[in-house]
């Protein structure tokens, strides 16, 4: 089967500001952003027929989860919104955003629904973000719990570490992503480091907390919510902005069962370039067409994962592609892999800073920060072996 | 009140791990149809999918090879502080059936430690009759 290119678009959208704890409610911030996507996109709230979402807290704490106040399901948001949709769920995996875009193409292309409002509402706890008082490991817990292995640090340390001892990469070399990072969200107005970029020395004097994972390599945990409004490519027409269309998409998951949060380098890799393969399948194109490659960056040693099963560069050489320069935004030859900050640069948005650059740039929306020749894009999400990317374009083939 | 490290809690498939584990033995499922061992042991088999795998479990030698590891700095669970900076071994069982276990390194965070290293499965006792795999280097 081939994938139904450019069928659907996105035709508006609304970002919140993106702040270490809101003073208002996680569901009162996700429903003022729902309100001004749906008028960005031209259209009245009783219009929206369908809601897809992904409402996962994605933290290993102790957190009691309410839908409102630490996550926002679609079903809170259209029913907090007034309207009965024909079509609201939620996507189960990984790859969240992605994954809920998926979802709204399929109701699109399918008909269970005409316009879909896609968010991704984020919160942070004010407890210690990971803290577990665990004394019982049970489950798949069982495993690794007991011996302190616990929580994504722990599992991300060893898997970027089994990267730096196979490749002789240094931990020094991830500054220049870090640093690329918060470059570019200083520069946008909504970020949590808006106005607040970060020097190699700052980076390379961070404490370590899962050795060779310092501080900055992950992203800063905030409450933030986006919202995009999705239509088919004919509907799209009559509306304000010019369409974004989705035109491929890659996902995948490991069939090899491992410990709880163990993901050795080379289940990462051999998924990772399946994921890669069915997204140039699908949309029909290859790296080098694309002109706005937004890579995940949740952890920064996803950038080299992703840069290498994409074919931005060759397996292992990644950080000394990093370290000549070759993500550098504003050099002329530079893959600007996080001109829109990323999750290092954004705040933990889970995705939605690669979507959104991808819709401003393809859109020709991104203002001060607009890019020449934006044609087609990418945004990727998670880690290339348990995640997703979308293909965008801006215009239909 | 300080709370101690979390126990393992075994359940039907994990039990005889953990009854051997006590014991300082390292056991394994396989898989009466496929024969291969499956770690974690799972309701499915998780090599040949079969609904009923009806594990045998085995003493296995415990000798393994580092594939990767990380020193935590900080931990997000109880019982851990005194032990930081604390090294976690990714290591393969030497054998043909790909298992990788996850335990601490004894030989503590000043150990010269480098992929390919030998490492021995041993056991940290938490508890009367819980004990946990853990790691210390084979210098042989």
């Amino acid at each position: 089967m081939t994938f139904k290119r450019d069928a659907v678009a996105i035709v508006g959208y609304a970002q919140s500001q993106i702040a270490r704890h809101f003073d208002r409610t996680l569901g009162a911030v996700a429903l003022d952003t729902a309100r001004d996507a749906i008028a960005d996109a031209g259209l009245r709230p009783e219009q929206i027929d369908g809601f897809t979402s992904s409402a996962l807290l994605p933290s290993a704490g102790a957190h009691v989860v309410q839908d409102g106040v630490t996550t926002v399901s679609s079903n809170w948001l259209a029913a907090h919104l007034g309207v009965n949709p024909r079509y609201a769920t939620g996507f189960q995996g990984f790859g969240q955003l992605p994954g809920s875009v998926m979802l709204a193409v399929n109701a699109i292309t399918s008909g269970a629904a005409d316009y879909v409002l896609v968010h991704r509402a984020l919160h942070n706890p004010v407890a210690k973000y990971h803290a577990n008082p665990m004394q019982e490991a049970q489950g798949p817990d069982q495993w690794t719990a007991p011996q302190g292995y616990f929580g994504p640090l722990a599992m991300i340390g060893m898997t970027y570490n089994e990267y730096l001892q196979r490749y002789g990469a240094s931990r020094e070399a991830m500054t220049t992503v870090v640093v690329e990072a918060r470059k570019n969200g200083a520069r946008i107005p909504w970020s949590y480091w808006h106005g607040k970029p970060l020097t190699e020395d700052e980076y390379l004097a961070a404490p370590l907390v899962s050795d060779p994972i310092c501080r900055y390599d992950a992203d800063i945990p905030v409450d933030g919510v986006a919202c995009f409004v999705l239509t088919s490519a004919e509907r799209a027409r009559d509306l304000p902005h010019r369409p974004v269309y989705v035109s491929g998409f890659g996902s995948g998951a490991p069939a090899r069962q491992r410990l709880h949060l163990h993901w050795p380098l080379d289940d990462l890799y051999e998924v990772g370039r399946e994921t890669a393969r069915r997204l140039w399948t699908s949309a029909g194109i290859g790296p080098d067409e694309v002109d706005v490659p937004q890579l995940y960056d949740g952890f920064s040693p996803f950038i080299y994962f992703w840069l290498e099963v994409l074919g931005f560069c060759a397996e292992g050489e990644a950080h000394r592609f990093v370290r000549d320069g070759g993500i550098d935004s504003d050099a002329p030859k530079g893959l600007a892999i996080l001109s829109g900050g990323g999750a290092l640069g954004n705040g933990r948005m889970h995705g939605v800073p690669q979507m959104l650059e991808c819709y401003l740039q393809l859109s020709g929306r991104a203002g001060e920060r607009q890019r020449a020749d934006t044609r087609v894009g990418i945004a990727c999400h998670a880690s290339p072996h348990y995640g997703g990317v979308i293909a965008y374009r801006s215009e239909a083939q | 009140l300080s709370l101690g490290r979390p126990v393992p809690i075994p359940d039907e498939l994990s039990a005889p791990f953990w009854a051997a584990a006590a014991e300082h033995r390292l056991v394994l499922a396989r898989c009466s149809r496929c024969d291969a061992l499956a770690h974690p042991p799972d309701a499915i088999c998780p090599h040949c999918h079969h609904t009923d795998p009806d594990f045998t479990y085995e003493e296995v030698s415990g000798r393994a090879t580092v594939c990767s590891w990380t020193v935590l700095h900080q931990s997000f669970l109880p019982g851990f502080d005194e032990l930081l900076p604390l090294v976690l071994v990714d290591a393969r069982l030497d054998g043909p059936d790909d298992v990788r276990l996850i335990g601490r390194l004894v030989d503590g965070s000043q150990a010269d430690l480098s992929a390919g290293d030998a490492v021995d499965v041993i056991f940290e006792d938490l508890a009367p009759d819980v004990a946990v795999p853990a790691f210390a280097l084979n210098r042989q």
